[in-house]
């Protein structure tokens, strides 16, 4: 009876999660301390979605991160719960499962588990809120009549599952279970030579071109080369100035925004920003760590200049010439029709599905 | 908390214990206090002209010094609250007026075991030792469970905060290493590591206390031009040079160690 019970409980604890990966696609890793289960990604949801976990209740994670645009905002700088500007621009979710590196410019954070703290406790900016006072979650996953049971299935094996450290890990598996390679681009690697226009394929060729560059940074099955996975052990991660700010003609950014200089300290690494996944790019507007690009069209704009000129204001500078800047950004000369074609391409990276699949929907709005 | 933890607190209470019960008589308790003021006078949240918004500290590695040179280190108790494993959270705000983020205990008193003897200085570190400042902060006991003294961008905690306000102007510090190698669960070192280490002669335990002098702290600090600024500890945030001079910490990339810290004085 002993070694039944024992074979079955070892048996649902060991189920393969399933994320729903079309052939070819590796799956994410994992954190040992955090493995995948549909329950602790549903206890997640539920997580991310819930604006109590604002200090003052008026924002959850959904907030900065909304699924119809791909988990991104739409604003230039997103917006705290009390209010402050954030120096940054809300990134998308989707695949970020395979970031080698979370956030905009940060070295130090590779586990969603811990990049997750500093939305919830962050003071400068502010963002959720809840510094100091994050006990209160704990306490929301005892008393609350939805969240007992979902905390208790989610951690059937914790004496008190009713923690904060636990509540983090199930947003963490949920943000992780975002993935999905649903675009016309996938379809058309899979074998649909339909799936892409005439256009969007000219623009193919040109954004693995030699002269156009974009694939050095921008490269891979996730469009980033900040990008790990189950089957590697090999880490890559990049951070890269793409001359967009020259302040005082020695390459400095504005004061909020050094990006891998804040945390590094190191000159050399002012203006280094990690370069995104460009899946479902087309709909993540404004572009840029700032939010300071409005459309693709200003974005190609800037890259075929080799960097951007800003003639007046306190950002004044022109970026072309920061000493500082990735080798990779030296200009293009693109025609009218090359460039449509490059959009084309571009948005033949969105993934309809992801925008409005249930498994990541609001749990609130049913 | 889990089992083998458990079992290892339990371990040291009893060595703890025995030592009481075994050392010798001049191991005596200690209880270490201190105060806030601004240009000698006491500082409070509150609402008067210049309020205090927050203080909170960290103690580590204190050691008592006799007049002969001879070093005892100050062994702290450990409680479930403001002192485990040899750091202490000194936090001198009380949640009132402009401490709004903060929290209504506060705990001025430092505690520990000493052997006597004719102390004339004391030595601390305000910060927590490397080996404890990147552990997981959610699966730590008290002090080091509080979430508005880390930083979880950085890993680490924050070592000090400090701010004052004015009816239009104010300022705060959040000091703590920077420059870390690796990753949050793996950092390798801090190449600002941001310890301030404070001695301090004509000391007597009976008599004194130590005292944080905000107005030094905050003293090339402009509190006049209506703009509210701060200090995370970030390379680039020019707002912090003046903190970081008033501590005796070196900020930029090249920057000589400027003279040691008046922040923490024998107070009276």
């Amino acid at each position: 009876m002993t070694i039944v019970l024992t074979v079955i409980v070892f048996s649902i604890q060991s189920a393969p999660f399933d994320w729903h990966l079309a052939d070819g696609y590796p799956e994410p890793q994992v954190p040992d301390d955090n493995p995948m289960t549909p329950e602790k990604v549903e206890l997640g949801r539920w997580l991310f979605y819930d604006t109590r976990l604002s200090g003052n209740n008026t924002m959850s994670c959904g907030t900065c991160h909304r699924q119809v645009l791909a988990f991104t905002d739409g604003k230039t700088n997103s917006i705290g719960s009390t209010g402050v500007h954030h120096p940054r621009s809300s990134m998308s979710l989707v695949n970020v499962a395979y970031a080698s590196r979370l956030t905009w410019a940060n070295p130090l954070l590779d586990r969603l588990e811990d990049q997750a703290l500093t939305p919830l406790l962050g003071e400068n900016p502010v963002e959720m809120g809840m510094s100091g006072r994050d006990a209160e979650i704990g306490a929301l996953l005892e008393s609350d009549p939805n969240y007992r049971p979902l905390a208790k299935s989610a951690f059937p094996d914790d004496e008190n599952p009713y923690s904060v450290l636990n509540a983090v890990r199930a947003i963490a598996a949920f943000v992780r279970s975002i993935v999905s390679f649903g675009s016309p681009y996938d379809a058309y690697l899979a074998g649909d030579s339909n799936a892409l226009s005439p256009s969007a394929e000219r623009g193919m060729e040109l954004y693995f071109s030699e002269r156009v560059e974009c694939f050095h940074c921008h490269g891979g099955f996730n469009f980033t080369d900040s990008t790990t996975h189950a089957n590697t052990d090999v880490e890559r991660v990049g951070f890269h100035n793409n001359g967009l700010y020259n302040l005082d003609a020695s390459g400095a950014y504005p004061e909020d925004n050094t990006g891998l200089f804040d945390m590094t300290g190191k000159v050399r690494d002012m203006g280094r920003f990690k370069a995104p996944s460009l899946r479902n790019i087309a709909l993540t507007k404004p572009y840029m760590h700032d939010g300071s690009i409005a459309t693709l069209a200003d974005v190609l704009d800037h890259y075929s200049r080799g960097g951007r000129l800003t003639a007046t204001g306190e950002n004044a500078g022109d970026g072309r010439l920061s000493p500082f800047k990735s080798e990779f950004v030296d200009g293009f000369e693109l025609s009218d029709s090359e460039r449509a074609d490059l959009i084309q391409f571009l948005g033949s990276l969105t993934d309809e599905s992801v925008l409005t699949d249930e498994r990541w929907s609001n749990p609130f709005a049913h | 908390m889990t089992l083998a933890r458990r079992l290892a607190r339990r371990l040291l209470l009893g060595i703890s214990l025995f030592c009481c019960a075994a050392c010798p008589a001049n191991r005596t308790p200690v209880n270490l206090e201190f105060s806030a003021t601004w240009a000698g006078q006491a500082i409070r949240c509150g609402e008067s002209e210049l309020s205090l918004t927050d203080l909170r500290f960290f103690v580590s590695d204190v050691v008592l010094i006799d007049a002969a040179g001879g070093e005892s280190p100050l062994v702290l108790t450990t409680d479930q609250r403001w002192q485990q494993q040899g750091i202490a959270l000194i936090d001198l705000e009380n949640g009132e007026g402009g401490c709004a983020n903060g929290t209504p205990e506060t705990n001025a008193t430092l505690s520990g075991l000493v052997e006597v003897g004719d102390i004339q200085r004391i030595r601390f570190t305000v910060g927590v030792p490397f080996e404890l400042n990147h552990a997981n902060p959610l699966l730590a006991d008290a002090p080091l469970d509080d979430s508005a003294m880390h930083w979880h961008w950085r890993s680490g905690y924050k070592f000090l905060r400090a701010g004052v306000t004015t009816v239009s102007d104010g300022f705060w510090l959040h000091l703590g290493s920077t420059a870390c190698t690796g990753t949050v669960q793996n950092i390798g070192a801090c190449r600002s590591p941001n310890r301030v280490t404070v001695e301090l002669g004509g000391f007597s335990l009976q008599r004194n206390r130590i005292n944080v002098d905000l107005s030094a702290l905050f003293e090339g600090v402009n509190l006049n031009d209506g703009i509210r600024s701060d200090c995370s500890s970030g390379p680039s945030e020019s707002a912090c040079t003046a903190a970081f001079t008033a501590l005796g910490l070196p900020f930029g990339e090249d920057s000589d160690r400027p003279i040691p810290s008046s922040v923490f004085q024998v107070g009276h």
